[in-house]
């Protein structure tokens, strides 16, 4: 009797609000904003794209970070927001509980329910979000991808920080000269899954290959830090005893490199370090002279990075780019052009990798 | 005779047994890596594994009672997150207040799991489940998207780099931590309560214990060092961040499994839990050495932590027959 | 009593309607209710239709629920699922990618899973000194290491051809199939639980298994075969998850294990063995569900998500411990 009753009240409660749900959808608009989450608000009435005056936006334009609590992260929301505000629009940053796949899928999956304009995402893995990306195409949504890309199939255009080959040409250069010309250097790396550091790895593998300048390089190993401090300082002891003569380490992400600047510095050790990271991060270790582990490193601008992906959004919903190759805009940032990427799809290159050294560390160290 | 008085002792002991797999674990790595027992390394490894070996000794209260903590790495990380915050923004310059600040919020976190546990009778597992996502979201919101790097951090980054009588400083922690836990649990009330409560709740409560109280202090006293970790922790790598440590509750709980501490409460010693850490901690030094290619480092360290606490189980076994043999004689 | 979810809010009512209402079932349900309610008032695009779009990969976890379920009340626990459903599903995408046709694929997912299950369950029978959690701890990492030597440098495989999985992935109307699946799990598991044999053998073993064992229950088949179950499911999951993503990497199924203990846990399954009703976990994965979606659907960050999870898993326990402590006083003033 009681189990009856428990599961009868049950059934009822499920049924009854679910029709709660489905009632109380019908008289709301397909599209809302959803930061605020003020339904009597009429700037959230956005709907369709409107094509205003020249980078003219009124809709709802979503970001995607890779993962919350951390600063390049924050400064290319900061970069987006400020874009999209600027021109009229609104904007949703929302950060997926850990740095998965997995739970992009989730945040994206809000962001149709929700009804955004546009999409873009900073992707945990290339290939995942394919089918939600889809999802969110069909669903007459803009999807683009900023920093690390999603797939061809699953993006209209891609915003690329600098060109693959672009940084792995920079960061073999700096091994070159930082080694002098010859021996052993080797690359602290993030995950081995991460895209990125894979992609500018193999491009610093093939400049290896195919440019007799860089014969006497030679590559030790590959370690992987997984983008934890602990981990990363082992990797880099482990690699500073196995391979008594190293000169150079490289190691392409903020986490690794910083870490591995101080193993470097705290040792004193020759070995010197460069690769990609934030300056903010590194002003303690960039400097000339034994004291110093780092030389010389780059990165780019991630609050560039973030407007990019906020022009590229609004440009691709105002329809003044299909995401072709040839497809031209201009912006606060200047004029782009959609070019061909390697992986099929298209790009739009934000610039070269921007290089940090002693002479404007201080300056840079206090903008990201 | 003599050998067999010798074998005696080593199955009589777990704490000898582990320390001989340690030693074979260590002579198997010289061997591939004539470098790893120079002092240099050894003095990296017990830095770098400051933060496991100081946590190993909470943890083994926290078993001994019959509990478990899994909260501890976000409490690590809410806690070095917040001085590392207050660094940066020069709320704070002096080394001793962030260790004093972080060891606080840690207690104070603490407090909060062990009333909820021992006065509000909720499994540990769940609440610190619960607590683990409570304090990680709070590391992240006290981080507000920001880390504290080494520019950030100031002289506090230095003490970790101070020698004292050729002992780095965070492994002079480790020791304090350890001789104090020794002499606690070996010479005080406060430790045989502790092991009298994990034995049997009931009978130490009927005997005059506040058990209660007991389970208080001691997930008071597991918050507390896992704040004085994240201290550590900050300063060892000159970084604060939000996601930093996580996972570091299992690493922790393995590291006094493989020390022989029993989950079920009542069975383990400092020594173990030493030692337990130090396997794990050489383990991990190790793997990127020895060559071993990185895709395969975690099954390799997954497959010896299966191996290590089935050993342990072994022994037991091999104890408790030796010992029935004894009686039988 | 409330039957043998053994948390109730107070012990000394009487009328039995009023038992009902106030066993923790009984609350999840007003609860459930709600945050329903409550979803509805901050969400304006909180609709059935949204809800059960935005669930796939909710699903796909509450496949876990019923098999952890389970192991909890037997006094068990499995943290290695997660890793078993990376692997699964890492299995599932390279055998699709090799030409294996779909029926294979499923198969191979499920044996993974299976296989991967039946060790956990090995080694916990064939050492029942360890406490499951350090085992599965083991295994959780060697699991999914596996997965990652099998996926190489990349870290990461995409289907070839995708469209079995498109398949798996299909609805009837606006119910995705693993709706249903979860429907039809949720019975049968209920029913094993409440009205058979290996029902009862659970909850004997998980409040006393030296008794258990001494009635003549046979205590390690019967963990045994809670750890295969939870491989099995461990595996569909894998393909539901990888049917979502076109893929599979080294962190699919990442944290799967917390989730679903955390729902069995609200749903007042003790993890202490012997107690717990499996439709009051139903109702609490899908108050759980909800009540993210709904957040989600407002933007709220998602860390402070996890505070308020964590807060309410917390308060689960702690409120109705509370009120039968105090209930309990009253009773010995009288």
């Amino acid at each position: 009797m009681k189990k009856k009753l428990l599961s009868g009240l049950l059934c009822a409660a499920m049924v009854g609000s679910l029709f709660v749900g489905c009632g109380s959808s019908s008289d709301s608009a397909p599209a809302d904003d959803g930061a605020a989450a003020d339904t009597s608000a009429p700037a959230a009435d956005s709907g369709e794209a409107e094509t205003t005056t020249g980078g003219g936006a009124a809709g709802t334009y979503a970001l995607v970070p890779k993962s919350a609590g951390n600063p390049f992260n924050e400064k290319e929301a900061d970069g987006f927001t400020a874009a999209i505000e600027a021109m009229g629009g609104t904007a949703v940053v929302q950060y997926p509980e850990s740095a998965t796949a997995d739970a992009q899928i989730t945040v994206i999956q809000s962001l149709i329910s929700q009804g955004v304009d546009s999409i873009c995402v900073a992707a945990n893995d290339e290939n995942a979000l394919q089918a939600v990306l889809e999802e969110a195409m069909d669903a007459g949504i803009k999807v683009c991808s900023v920093d690390s890309s999603v797939n061809k199939d699953s993006r209209a255009v891609h915003c690329n920080q600098a060109g693959v080959d672009e940084i792995g040409l920079a960061l073999i250069d700096a091994v070159y000269d930082i080694s002098g010309g010859e021996g052993q250097f080797a690359i602290l790396s993030a995950t081995s899954q991460a895209t990125n550091q894979n992609a500018w790895i193999d491009s610093m593998k093939s400049y290896m290959e195919s440019d007799s300048k860089y014969a006497d390089l030679e590559l030790v190993e590959v370690a992987y830090g997984d983008d934890e401090s602990q981990k990363s300082t082992d990797q880099t002891q482990a690699l500073l005893q196995k391979y008594p003569d190293l000169k150079v380490i490289c190691s392409p992400t903020t986490v690794g490199i910083a870490a591995a600047a101080k193993v470097l510095q705290d040792q004193g050790s020759s070995v010197k370090l460069t690769g990609l990271g934030l300056p903010s991060e590194m002003a303690a270790y960039i400097g000339d002279g034994d004291d110093y582990s780092c030389p010389y490193m780059f990165l780019w601008n991630p609050i560039d990075l973030g407007a990019l992906g906020a022009y590229t959004s609004v440009a691709l919903v105002n329809g003044d780019i299909t995401g072709a190759a040839g497809d031209t805009f201009s912006c606060e940032l200047g004029d782009y052009t959609v070019v061909d990427a390697a992986d099929g799809g298209t790009e739009i290159i934000l610039g070269a990798p921007f290089k940090f050294d002693p002479s404007n560390i201080d300056e840079w160290k206090e903008v990201y | 005779m003599e050998n067999k008085s010798i074998w005696k002792k080593i199955t009589s002991s777990r704490e000898v047994s582990l320390l001989i797999v340690l030693v074979i674990l260590c002579a198997l790595i010289t061997i591939k890596t004539p470098s790893f027992l120079e002092w240099a390394n050894i003095s990296e490894i017990l830095k770098n594994n400051a933060t496991t070996m100081i946590m190993a000794l909470g943890m083994l209260l926290v078993l001994l009672i019959g509990g478990i903590d899994i909260s501890i790495g976000s409490t690590l990380a809410f806690s070095g997150m917040t001085i590392g915050i207050m660094y940066k923004y020069n709320h704070l310059s002096s080394t001793l207040l962030g260790f004093l600040i972080a060891s606080g919020i840690g207690i104070a976190c603490g407090l909060v799991i062990g009333l909820i546990i021992a006065y509000g009778k909720v499994s540990p597992i769940i609440c610190t489940l619960g607590t683990m996502y409570v304090y990680r979201g709070f590391a992240y919101l006290v981080a507000n998207d920001e880390w504290a790097g080494a520019d950030a951090l100031g002289t506090f980054k230095d003490f970790a780099l101070k020698d004292f009588l050729g002992i780095n400083s965070a492994v002079w922690i480790t020791i304090i931590c350890y001789v104090v836990f020794f002499i606690v649990m070996k010479w005080t009330k406060f430790g045989r309560n502790i092991y009298a409560v994990g034995s049997n709740e009931e009978a130490a409560e009927i005997s005059g214990i506040n058990v209660r109280l007991v389970k208080t202090c001691v997930y008071t006293i597991m918050g507390g060092l896992s704040g004085l970790t994240g201290a550590l922790m900050t300063c060892v790598y000159a970084s604060a961040q939000p996601n930093m440590a996580t996972g570091k509750e299992m690493d922790v709980i393995a590291a006094c499994v493989i020390g022989g501490v029993s989950m079920t409460g009542g069975r383990g010693s400092v020594a173990g839990a030493l030692i337990g850490a130090l396997i794990l901690s050489v383990i991990s030094k190790a793997l990127p050495l020895v060559g071993i290619d990185a895709l395969a480092q975690n099954t390799v360290k997954g497959i010896i932590i299966i191996a290590v606490i089935i050993l342990n189980v072994v022994t037991q076994r091999m104890m408790d027959k030796a010992a029935l043999e004894k009686r039988e004689m | 009593m409330a039957g043998k979810s053994g948390r109730t809010i107070a012990n000394t009512i009487d009328q039995p309607w009023k038992k009902v209402v106030l066993s923790w079932e009984g609350v999840l349900v007003l609860l459930f209710i709600a945050i329903n309610i409550l979803c509805v008032c901050i969400s304006p695009v909180y609709n059935v239709e949204n809800l059960l779009r935005e669930s796939p990969k909710y699903l796909a976890e509450m496949l876990l629920l019923f098999p952890m379920a389970y192991l909890l009340i037997l006094g068990e626990i499995d943290i290695s699922v997660g890793s078993i459903v990376c692997l699964a599903a890492t299995m599932a995408c390279m055998a699709s990618n090799a030409g294996v046709p779909f029926i294979g694929v499923v198969l191979i997912s499920i044996l993974t899973g299976v296989v991967c299950g039946a060790f956990n369950g090995f080694v916990t029978v064939k050492f029942r000194e360890l406490p499951t959690m350090i085992i599965t701890l083991g295994t959780q990492i060697v699991f999914r290491g596996i997965a990652e030597i099998a996926l190489g440098s990349g870290g990461s495989i995409s289907l070839t051809d995708s469209s079995g999985f498109k398949m798996l992935n299909g609805k009837v109307g606006i119910f995705p199939y693993s709706f249903f699946l979860i429907i039809i799990c949720a019975i049968v598991f209920t029913v094993i639980a409440d009205r058979k044999n290996y029902g009862r053998k659970l909850y004997a073993i998980g409040s006393n298994a030296k008794t258990a064992y001494y009635s003549g229950i046979k205590v390690k088949q019967t963990i045994f075969i809670a750890f295969v179950v939870i491989g099995l499911f461990a595996g569909l999951s894998g393909l539901f998850l990888t049917s979502t993503a076109y893929g599979a990497n080294t962190t699919t199924g990442k944290n799967f294990e917390m989730d679903a203990i955390a729902m069995a846990v609200f749903g007042g399954v003790s993890n202490m063995g012997g107690k717990g009703k499996l439709y009051g976990a139903f109702v609490s994965a899908f108050t759980i569900i909800c009540l993210r979606i709904g957040l989600g659907q407002i933007n709220v960050n998602s860390q402070v998500i996890l505070i308020i999870l964590g807060m309410l898993l917390i308060c689960a326990v702690l409120l109705p411990n509370i009120a039968g402590m105090i209930s309990a006083k009253k009773k010995t003033a009288k």
